[in-house]
């Protein structure tokens, strides 16, 4: 049997809002081997974040079930779930999903707020992520200081910072210049190399899908195509 | 999760919205504060009952006579004889209005033989100046030290020994009469709650009976052999007089004294109560509130991997922070609030000799019939706590101290239950898509 980091198995979503219905996800299935540097493309509301937070165990599908490293997480409670999330996952959001009260380096290294680190060791996982990610001297900005760019590589830093086994990056150059973008791609895929973490980005830039060893293609919710290389 | 990121998350929070913060805290502190405040002042106001009665001796037993003829040598003689009186010792009190200068003073008259002066009013009391008087017919006198200095000259000496003061009685029914009272000595200032010391007049039981126109007297103190032979002895002497007479024991007094401070504290601190309760329906409401605004934070924090309890934790911590400052806060606020009450009270009850000179008039109260039924010795608390004795210091003791903080932290840690378990439920996905 293959040692799959991600099995998705027949996984459907669908919104309820009274009468009205929206299939967001309809009956997808694939999988990602652990290593692999993925993505997922798709027209806007084809049901790319809808996917994505499946995957990040924040929401759950209304049918079919979610492997991870071989564990169906529908049978994990929250707090199982949680710690999952801790010490396993980083998260790039489409929004960024800062918080306002915190400094950049405070929200960079809150995922590691239950790691055995003192606070000094924890800041300075975060700064190095920060200046490597050209943010060196915004370190004590809070987010509403900062400008759409500099906000989303707080947030690729605070994905990184746990030093995650799956990455999941929700377009995680979408408000980015092609250099700072170019940046963050050179990051995942020297991350991706160590075949280490299993890296699944949502993205439209075809100049990144060519590093890609698998591409996952969704439509109105339903899987189009997948091309593995 | 990690108890530093917890202060440093909780106290960030707290940080950025000072304003409903301080109000929060404040809530906290006017419950802590009243309720420190209260209990300080009524265990001072009951320490400071305690030791005046305690000055006059537990084994105490006051008979005053109901009747306008008063008692004889004959009612001691039948007293000594009564098992268990070791010391039985005649009074004759009334009042007086006393002329120094161009003051004009009500006074209490106190006979009383000089041998039997410090029995009966205890050790606290103690001679400024001069001397204590002859057990002759000489009306020379004690003056008490509220008289000699009185608050209408601001706290300077009036009265001199060696020099006479003028005194007015009613002879008969309607003419006053005027003596002059040599003066053999001054009293310090006393804290005595039975016998207003302060504004008495002292002298042997013959020169008040001569002032005051009688030939029995109208007060008899007994002390009993021991504290368990006070109440019998009592019980005794209420047979004996019925009707006749009014008698009071100390332990009587002190029992009572203590049930009605007991019971006033036990009324204010339910009313201190109710304002605590008020400020945890605050907190609750302010924590709610938050819980609702950092919704879309929760989510955050969940989806980065906080549990259920860590966010409760988060919450929670916040809420006892405010009851922790609050509670300081407030025990600080409320022992300023008590000491500087006790101060003010003080210093209004010394200024009260005139008032209560002016509450009895310039006539007088004495005279064959005049006496009374008078609660206690010499006019009874009432008259004692309106001419100025009845100062104390509050009492702020350790155990009031921890238990303001512990109910604080209770309180707080109560009211931030419920918000913060609201808060740890909320599903990520759905707190993220809040804004
Ligand atoms: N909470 C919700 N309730 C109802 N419908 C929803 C909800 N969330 C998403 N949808 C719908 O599901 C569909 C997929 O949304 P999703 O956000 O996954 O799209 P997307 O592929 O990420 O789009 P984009 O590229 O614009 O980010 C959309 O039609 C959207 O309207
Ligand atoms: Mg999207």
């Amino acid at each position: 049997m293959v040692d799959y980091s991600v099995r998705v198995s027949n996984v459907s979503k669908i919104y309820r809002s009274g009468d009205v219905e929206v299939k967001a996800l309809q009956d997808i299935s694939f999988t990602f081997k652990k290593g692999y540097f993925a993505a997922i493309v798709g027209p806007s509301g084809s049901g790319k974040s809808t996917l994505m937070n499946i995957l990040g165990t924040i929401d759950k599908p209304s049918h079919g079930e979610v492997y991870i490293d071989g564990i169906p997480t529908s049978r994990m409670n929250g707090d199982q779930l949680a710690d999952f999330r801790s010490r396993k996952l980083g998260f790039v959001f489409q929004a960024f999903n800062l918080i306002n009260g915190l400094d950049a380096e405070h929200n960079a290294a809150l995922p590691l707020f239950n790691m055995p680190l003192s606070e000094g060791e924890r800041l300075k996982k975060a700064d190095q992520l920060l200046v490597r990610l050209g943010l060196g001297h915004r370190l004590k900005q809070k987010p509403t200081q900062l400008s759409g760019g500099e906000q989303q590589r707080v947030a690729v830093a605070r994905a990184l910072v746990n030093s995650p086994a799956l990455l999941l990056a929700d377009e995680p150059t979408g408000n980015l210049d092609s250099r700072s973008g170019d940046e963050v791609i050179k990051l995942f895929r020297e991350i991706s190399s160590t075949g280490n973490v299993t890296l699944v980005m949502v993205t439209h830039n075809p100049d990144t899908t060519k590093y890609c060893d698998k591409i996952i293609y969704i439509k109105d919710g339903k899987m189009e195509k997948e091309v593995t290389r | 999760m990690n108890y530093k990121d917890l202060v440093w998350l909780g106290y960030n929070d707290l940080n950025e919205k000072r304003v409903r913060t301080a109000l929060t805290i404040l809530m906290i502190v006017i419950g802590v504060a009243s309720i420190v405040a209260l209990i300080s002042l009524t265990e001072g106001i009951s320490a400071s009952i305690q030791s005046s009665l305690s000055t006059l001796g537990p084994t105490s037993i006051l008979v005053s006579s109901a009747k306008a003829s008063g008692f004889t040598l004959a009612d001691t003689a039948q007293i000594s004889a009564l098992p268990n009186a070791s010391t039985v010792i005649p009074i004759l009190t009334g009042t007086a209005t006393i002329l120094s200068g161009s003051e004009n003073v009500s006074a209490t008259i106190i006979g009383i033989s000089p041998q039997d002066l410090q029995a009966a009013v205890g050790g606290n009391v103690s001679i400024y100046e001069g001397s204590t008087y002859p057990d002759s017919a000489s009306p020379a006198s004690l003056i008490g030290h509220s008289i000699a200095f009185p608050s209408s000259s601001s706290g300077r000496q009036n009265i001199f020994i060696g020099s006479a003061v003028t005194a007015l009685t009613q002879s008969g029914s309607r003419s006053t009469q005027s003596t002059i009272i040599p003066v053999s000595g001054i009293l310090n200032s006393s804290n005595s709650l039975l016998v207003p010391v302060d504004t008495s007049v002292i002298m042997s039981m013959l020169a008040a009976q001569t002032l005051l126109h009688r030939n029995s007297f109208n007060e008899i103190l007994i002390k009993a052999k021991n504290t368990s032979s006070v109440v019998p002895l009592a019980n005794l002497i209420i047979q004996i007089y019925g009707s006749n007479a009014r008698v009071i024991d100390t332990q009587e007094i002190a029992a009572t004294a203590a049930q009605i401070v007991g019971s006033i504290t036990v009324l204010l601190v339910v009313i201190a109560g109710i304002s605590l309760m008020v400020a945890a329906i605050g907190i609750m409401n302010v924590m709610l509130m938050s819980v609702m605004e950092r919704t879309h934070e929760i989510g955050i924090m969940k989806s980065l991997g906080f549990r259920n309890k860590d966010v409760m934790a988060l919450f929670l911590f916040q809420a006892l922070l405010v009851g922790v400052i609050g509670g300081i806060l407030g025990i600080v606020v409320g022992a300023g609030v008590s000491y500087g009450l006790a101060a003010a009270a003080s210093h209004a009850s010394s200024a009260s000799p005139s008032a209560s000179s002016g509450q009895s008039g310039a006539t007088v109260r004495t005279g064959p019939g005049g006496s009374g039924g008078a609660a206690a010795f010499g006019g009874g608390p009432s008259s004692s706590s309106s001419s100025g004795s009845l100062t104390f210091s509050p009492m702020l003791s350790a155990s009031t101290i921890i238990g303001a903080l512990i109910v604080a932290m209770l309180v707080s840690g109560a009211a931030g239950l419920y918000p913060a378990w609201r808060a740890s439920r909320l599903e990520p996905i759905e707190a993220l898509r809040t804004l």
